[in-house]
């Protein structure tokens, strides 16, 4: 992707002013976006998003840079710049990349570029026709479609030499739902670590009418009630709690300064007994999964928190430092215009020992949460909100009628331990992870899971 | 290569395969960034990048492809792309290349002064930012966040309708967040500045307001769930129009996906409610007076007294609408294809004063900040339910701090239901768009709590 001879010389000018470590990322990556919008195409983009990212850290201190001018004149000329912010006496690091090889677990049958796109094309015709056709109330129907094929290089001064490539591939499925005077949407992305076979694999037609669906049911729902209540949140995107309140408390990028309110916690209870969770960034195929990471390091299984006590932080190289840990395999970022931190891949709550009809019938009055939409979280204070896309009121351990406009908050901390079922039916949902290091793709999961009190805010007092 | 050498190989290549006219869009920025720790430098980012947009018409057909890697390696992958991607295109809407407008604004939004202003003067601001805050009171207990960066960015337009328009502009950011802790609580605060004039960036007075914001909320509780007049404070209000700012693009309105269709002329706001779009603020985030179909952008009332006048249009929409195009054609960077935004965008100055219209509230909250909008507000419904905090106000007067409570309702309702607003004006976080309102006092919304 570049020259190893000119990467040596990168690193050997980015370490000329006392660095100890230099690392040079590279990102060579083709991108289809398509928008069908009632039925019709309406806009398509393809491009090529191509540049380097040149990394000095000296002790804690971090010097990031990056450009897409790559010629070599200019590349030396920016390693050289970022190099001044530090002024010390060179240490002689010695340079011997060791080029690394390994097999890919994601196996790519059907390659983006190789497809037409036409073929793209009729995929979200079927899931929009799909959603139009599912009720007249259904007024509008949007299909986005993204397939993105990047390559990357990893070189650092440690002497690592390692490439990647990643293949995406998702459906964006919005449903409007309108009636005279109102409207309500619902929403579904499916996506995968995958080429065109993901279209071929999964029912894109169901995808689309379930976004229809939860729009139809979201316009003719009453208004949530607003207080404390228990709340079952059910498996694939519920897996956002986990995720907002506790996941990213336990990056190092929040750890590592000791900004997360599970800092210097491992070995704690902190969460109920049945709560295990865990970062996987290893599981073929799935959304959230990568090779190696942004900093070259193999992924791997996390264990988060085991049976409530909690285990282990997801890490990257420089918080690592600071924390005198080792990396995770955990060091993400959305491209080369980003230095890299710790992040979440595919992260779970593993399944348990509950039914979900178990749960349902065991809740005598509450809130079930069958789709959730995003959230965020202050790592420092464990305080996250979360929107419930569709709801249910639970009377007498049944699924009562769908309410709409809740969300819920509460804090981390104080949640993880109120989890007092967990179900068997553990499922993944794909969200887009927006922190320090830019926009990722990350997998949410759990089974369902029921907390015995969670702030629920509506529209209507009770 | 220059850029304007390369357009033309660019556009020569194109015609040979069938093009009929054609535009390129260069957009190029340099980026500077620290970010402190413990009073030293923490990291240090820089960067000087660009990327190359082309679109062209082919069968009446616009086609878009984009590239990073800007050199003549990259002519015949664009081009074949950009032909490959017009041929799917179905919506037989006219998206037109535009010769350009008889007059452009002249507005300075490149400061040589603040291009001038030191790497060494940047980072010690910042440094003096984080000792300030810790000397201010005991209770800081630590900086969660803290960044200052700055833009130049450069956008260029040319195409083979003989437009060629090029804008210069930079910008400075300061992010500031801190934790405050008392021996029973603890709470974070967060401040941001933009602007281009660097003597704007007044530490003391940065710090004194993150560090009362903060100590403040310490104790906060939630309030029993009910109805309560809401002083949504001008930040948390610009916040909140933000994310609503879609409805009044006519693009959303022609698809089917704005609440404002057939609303043109109709009371949608409170009579005390005047937005306006305004790109020519010398001192604001998104000024532009051009905008990225080369049309001249220029002053807009969007609702006036409550009565919605005009959406914001591009070439396409206006078109297809019958009205004259409003300037808000907007692509994102160069690797969006074309759609509509705002630019400084804002509800007008009321004339009111901030603790005036505290004063005026019997029983309520002052919601000073919302959070999940991206999660717990549709712009389309309008509806939202978010996690809030701020203060709770009896006979005039604060009474305490509130936090864990939600604030719902929906947006269409709460602009009609303004009953004063502040003469405070201030801006949100900047997106695409630069978003501001002053504090709005609200008859009613629904809070849940204990």
């Amino acid at each position: 992707m570049l020259n190893e001879r000119l990467i040596e010389n990168i690193i050997t000018e980015a370490l000329s002013t006392g660095g100890d470590f230099a690392e040079v990322f590279v990102e060579d990556k083709d991108t289809t976006s398509i928008k069908l919008l009632g039925g019709k195409v309406e806009s398509t983009i393809s491009g090529r998003d191509y540049g380097i990212g040149i990394r000095i850290i000296n002790g804690f201190n971090s010097i990031y840079a990056y450009t897409n001018k790559t010629d070599a004149e200019s590349l030396m000329k920016i390693a050289s710049e970022a190099a001044k912010a530090i002024k010390e006496n060179p240490k002689n690091i010695a340079l011997n990349f060791m080029n690394e090889t390994y097999n890919s677990i994601h196996n790519i049958t059907k390659y983006p570029k190789n497809i037409g796109l036409s073929n793209k094309i009729s995929v979200m015709r079927e899931a929009s026709d799909a959603a139009k056709k599912y009720s007249k109330e259904i007024t509008q129907v949007t299909v986005g479609y993204l397939d993105e094929d990047q390559k990357i290089l990893v070189a650092n001064s440690e002497g690592k030499f390692v490439e990647d490539r990643r293949v995406r591939s998702r459906i964006l499925i919005e449903a409007v739902a309108a009636n005279s005077n109102e409207m309500q949407t619902g929403y579904f992305a499916p996506g995968a670590h995958k080429g065109f076979e993901l279209f071929e694999e999964i029912n894109v037609k169901e995808y689309a009418r379930e976004a229809a669906r939860i729009a139809v049911t979201m316009l003719n729902a009453d208004l949530c009630p607003s207080g404390k209540f228990p709340v079952v949140i059910d498996n694939k995107f519920g897996g956002v709690i986990f995720h907002e309140a506790c996941g990213h408390g336990l990056e190092a990028t929040f750890i590592a300064k000791k900004n997360s309110v599970f800092a210097d916690k491992i070995g704690e209870k902190v969460a109920s007994d049945i709560v295990t969770a865990i970062d996987d960034g290893t599981i073929p195929n799935h959304w959230g999964s990568i090779n190696i990471d942004d900093e070259g390091e193999k992924t791997r299984k996390n264990i988060l928190i085991e049976n409530g006590i909690l285990k282990g932080y997801m890490i990257d190289k420089l918080n690592g430092r600071r924390m005198g840990m080792e990396s995770t395999g955990s060091g993400r970022r959305q491209s080369y215009k980003y230095a890299p931190t710790s992040r979440m891949t595919n992260t779970y709550i593993a399944a348990g020992k509950s039914t979900p009809e178990e749960i349902i019938g065991n809740t005598e009055n509450g809130i079930y949460a069958k789709y959730m939409g995003g959230g965020s979280v202050n790592p420092a204070t464990g305080d996250f909100n979360f929107a419930v896309m569709e709801g249910y009121l639970i009377k007498k351990g049944k699924i009562d009628r769908p309410i709409r406009g809740a969300t819920l908050i509460g804090n981390g901390p104080n949640i993880l331990h109120k989890i007092d079922m967990v179900g068997t039916n553990l499922d993944y949902g794909q969200g887009m992870c927006g922190s320090v290091s830019g926009l990722i793709p990350a997998n949410v999961g759990q089974p369902m899971i029921r907390v015995s009190e969670i702030t629920v805010g509506g529209r209507k007092g009770e | 290569m220059e850029i304007r050498d390369l357009k033309e190989k660019i556009f020569e290549a194109g015609k040979e395969i069938g093009f009929e006219d054609m535009e390129i869009n260069y957009i190029s920025n340099k980026k500077f960034n620290c970010k402190v720790f413990d009073n030293s430098i923490d990291s240090y980012n820089i960067s000087v990048e660009g990327g190359l947009s082309f679109r062209g018409v082919f069968n009446n057909k616009m086609g878009y492809s984009y590239t990073e890697k800007v050199d003549e390696t990259s002519i015949e992958l664009l081009l074949k792309k950009a032909k490959e991607n017009a041929q799917v295109i179905e919506n037989d809407d006219i998206e037109e290349i535009f010769p350009g407008s008889p007059v452009y604004e002249k507005v300075d939004i490149f400061s040589q002064e603040f291009a001038e202003v030191s790497i060494e003067e940047k980072m010690q601001l910042l440094i003096n930012l984080s000792q300030k805050v810790k000397m201010l009171d005991k209770r800081v207990d630590k900086v969660l966040f803290n960044l200052y960066e700055d833009h130049e960015s450069t956008r260029m337009i040319f195409n083979t309708k003989g437009l060629s328009k090029v804008e210069k502009g930079n910008i400075g950011i300061i992010y500031f967040s801190l934790l405050v802790k008392d021996s029973k609580d603890s709470k974070s605060s967060d401040i941001l500045k933009v602007t281009r004039d660097f003597k704007d960036f007044n530490y003391e007075e940065m710090a004194k307001r993150v560090v009362d914001e903060a100590i403040n909320l310490l104790g906060a509780e939630a309030v029993k769930s009910k109805e309560y007049p809401i002083l949504l404070r001008n930040t948390a209000a610009a916040s909140l129009l933000q994310t609503f700012i879609g409805a009044f693009s006519a693009e959303n309105v022609q698809q089917g996906r704005s609440l404002l269709k057939n609303k043109l002329g109709e009371a949608i706001a409170s009579h005390n409610i005047t937005i306006i779009d305004n790109p020519h603020m010398k001192d604001k985030m998104a000024s532009r007076t051009f905008d990225s179909e080369g049309v001249a952008t220029k002053k807009c009332i969007v609702v006036e007294e409550g009565l919605l006048k005009t959406y914001l249009h591009n070439l396409k929409t206006a078109k297809k609408d019958g009205v004259t195009p409003t300037g808000h054609g907007y692509r994102n960077s160069y690797k969006g294809t074309l759609s509509i935004a705002p630019t400084n965008f804002f509800i007008e100055t009321g004339d009111n004063e901030y603790d005036d219209l505290v004063a005026s509230i019997k029983e309520g909250l002052i919601i000073i900040e919302l959070e999940g909008l991206h999660a717990g507000a549709n712009g389309i419904s309008g509806d939202f339910s978010l996690a809030a905090k701020g203060y709770y106000v009896k006979n005039g007067k604060i009474e305490k701090p509130v936090n864990h409570i939600t604030i719902a309702g929906n947006f269409y309702d709460l602009l009609k239901d303004v009953e004063a607003v502040g003469n405070d004006l201030d801006f949100a976080f900047p997106s695409e768009s630069y978003v501001g309102s002053p504090s709005l006092l609200i008859s009613k919304l629904a809070i849940s709590g204990d």
